[in-house]
């Protein structure tokens, strides 16, 4: 089905980066943007399933991405406890966020479902902001210095970069599994078409339940992976709109409702990010948001499908002109 | 009785678009669903598939009371539809189309899989399968929905204008696979616009008219009602037929 060579590239690739770039005069920075980069696959991956495979554009994910954040550092602040036991009790609050929030929502379809969870997410963020127990407006904070090593502070970027790589692993094989089964394709006849899927028996309501609750937990995953590695949280890193722009965007531009597009999204978006953050300092902030909008326009005007999908019609063309150019070069030599 | 429909009405806000309707259809039996634009074929033939909730009156399939059930509900009965604008899935392959339809009653991938190729032979499309929807046609978008349909295992298939925007050639393929899946032992309520399709497909005939049904019968008798002519034709045209006569 799917380009072997494409994927065991793309593994292989992502498996020795970190290795490869210690090499290099700024490894150490370099490994923080491999870092970066893996997470933010994980975060688009984990939109993909809904915003993707089912096309419901939620524009709300980053209160899953929230919900996995603030939930482990609150294990912390209150019971001393490490992090890493708070992330199951994350996805817990995030699957109930995703029930919470699909039940009236789903009832509205296209931009007015994008327009909700909009909506919602702010509320919840203005709300996370107003509550001293969470921090407040300042957010709260992981243990400074490793006590145990499941605490998992380390500070190379190394390890947190193979952990990230192990869960974008785990991320697109549920993915890979979804989307060969029912559920998948169910969730892709949806997309196409409510009515049509409806009328074939699909549980259109149920179903998009589903793939929002299985997506909030892979979401609030990557939430909690972000607080362990930063060791802080605040209303605005976790559960700031951009958090859900930027899964949006990486997914995107790679290709929504494919498997490997939100990887290629994070693989093309993240160095552009972290070249216009460093080359622009503070003053350059604001860039990132006439980026997403250029990408935005970009994908709108010329593939909607992303770069995945560009890359399926230029194939043939590309393999047709190679093949008319070895036949010239034949005949040149004969 | 398969198929009970009795007193159906229909109103979008204060236009009533379908008044009192009734229709059974006994197993094995094909139907058609006739009248000029706008007559409530659509509004009647999408309140009992489950699209459209009637505003009163009542719906039976196969013993079950389905009037206020959802459209998902009467495809696991076994009420299968088509669309008079082709929904087919576009981005997906024509075999993924039909095994949507196909994981209604087999779950696994595996059965839905060979349901699907089975389906995808007896319609003459598994040469196209591993095509985006988007690649065919409009008879080919015709002829998937109905196999997406068929994958289903539908008791009852409801056809809306399944022949409509075809050529001679391809209407008398079309007309060919409805008799074959007839020949399956699946029933059949068939809107079309083509009187010949009609007269040769179907037992027998319901006509609209502005949100009525005006008649009811064999095809022969149903297109002599100078009601039907009437409603087809025009006053004039239905005044000249009789001066000859």
């Amino acid at each position: 089905m799917r380009p072997r060579w494409g994927s065991i590239v793309l593994w292989g690739g992502l498996l020795v980066y970190p290795l490869v770039v210690s090499f290099a005069d700024s490894g150490d920075f370099l490994q923080d943007v491999g870092a970066t980069l893996v997470l933010s696959a994980i975060g688009a991956c984990a939109w993909n399933i809904v915003g993707g495979y089912a096309g419901q554009v939620s524009v709300g994910h980053a209160i899953f991405f929230g919900a996995g954040a603030y939930v482990p550092l609150l294990a912390y602040e209150l019971f001393e406890a490490p992090p890493l036991i708070g992330v199951p009790f994350g996805i817990v609050v995030a699957v109930a966020m995703a029930a919470l929030i699909g039940l009236p929502t789903f009832r509205l379809q296209g931009h007015y479902f994008s327009m909700a969870t909009i909506a919602v997410a702010e509320l919840i963020r203005l709300v996370v902001g107003n509550w001293d127990l969470l921090g407040a407006a300042i957010g709260i904070q992981g243990p400074a210095t490793p006590r145990v090593w499941w605490d998992l502070i380390f500070r190379s970027a190394v390890p947190y970069y193979y952990i990230f790589l192990g869960v974008l692993a785990l991320t697109v094989y549920i993915t890979w599994a979804m989307a060969g089964s029912r559920f998948g394709y169910y969730l892709r006849a949806i997309r196409a078409g409510e009515r049509a899927a409806r009328s074939l028996g699909v549980p259109v309501r149920r179903t998009k339940l589903m793939a929002l609750m299985l997506s909030a937990a892979l979401t609030s995953v990557a939430g909690s992976l972000y607080a362990i590695k930063v060791g802080f949280v605040n209303p605005e890193s976790g559960l700031g709109i951009l958090v859900s722009v930027q899964m949006i965007i990486t997914a995107a531009l790679g290709g929504a409702g494919t498997l490997y597009g939100p990887i290629i999204g994070a693989i093309i978006l993240v160095p552009v990010q972290s070249a216009t953050n460093t080359w622009f300092g503070g003053s350059g902030s604001g860039l990132t948001y006439i980026l997403y909008g250029g990408i935005i326009m970009l994908l709108a005007r010329f593939e909607p499908g992303g770069v995945v999908e560009l890359w399926q019609q230029l194939r043939p063309r590309l393999w047709q002109l190679l093949r008319a150019r070895a036949k010239t070069e034949q005949a040149r030599v004969a | 009785m398969l198929l009970e429909v009795q007193n159906v009405s229909c109103s979008f806000g204060s236009l009533l678009a379908l008044s009192e309707a009734n229709l059974s259809v006994g197993e094995g039996e094909i139907v058609g669903l006739i009248g000029p634009n706008g007559a409530g074929k659509s509004t009647f033939f999408n309140c009992v598939a489950g699209d459209l909730e009637p505003t009163s009156g009542s719906i039976r399939f196969n013993g079950v009371d389905v009037t206020r059930a959802p459209a998902e509900h009467h495809a696991l009965l076994g009420m299968g539809r088509t669309f008079q604008v082709p929904a087919t899935f576009e981005d997906m392959t024509i075999l993924d189309n039909v095994m949507v339809g196909a994981f209604l009653r087999y779950h696994r991938r595996a059965d839905a899989h060979a349901k699907a190729n089975e389906v995808l032979r007896l319609t003459g499309l598994e040469a196209q399968a591993n095509l985006r929807a988007r690649g065919l046609g409009t008879p080919g978008r015709k002829r998937l929905e109905i196999a997406r349909v068929l994958a289903s295992e539908p008791k009852l298939m409801l056809l809306d204008e399944a022949l409509a925007g075809l050529t001679p050639a391809e209407i008398q393929r079309a007309m060919e696979l409805v008799r074959r899946i007839h020949a399956l032992g699946i029933t059949i309520v068939i809107v079309e616009h083509i009187m010949e399709v009609i007269l040769t497909l179907a037992q027998r005939v319901l006509v609209f008219n502005q949100g009525r049904t005006i008649a009811h019968g064999k095809p022969s008798d149903v297109v002599n009602d100078p009601r039907v002519i009437e409603a087809y034709l025009g006053h004039r045209r239905h005044a000249r037929r009789e001066r000859r006569a």
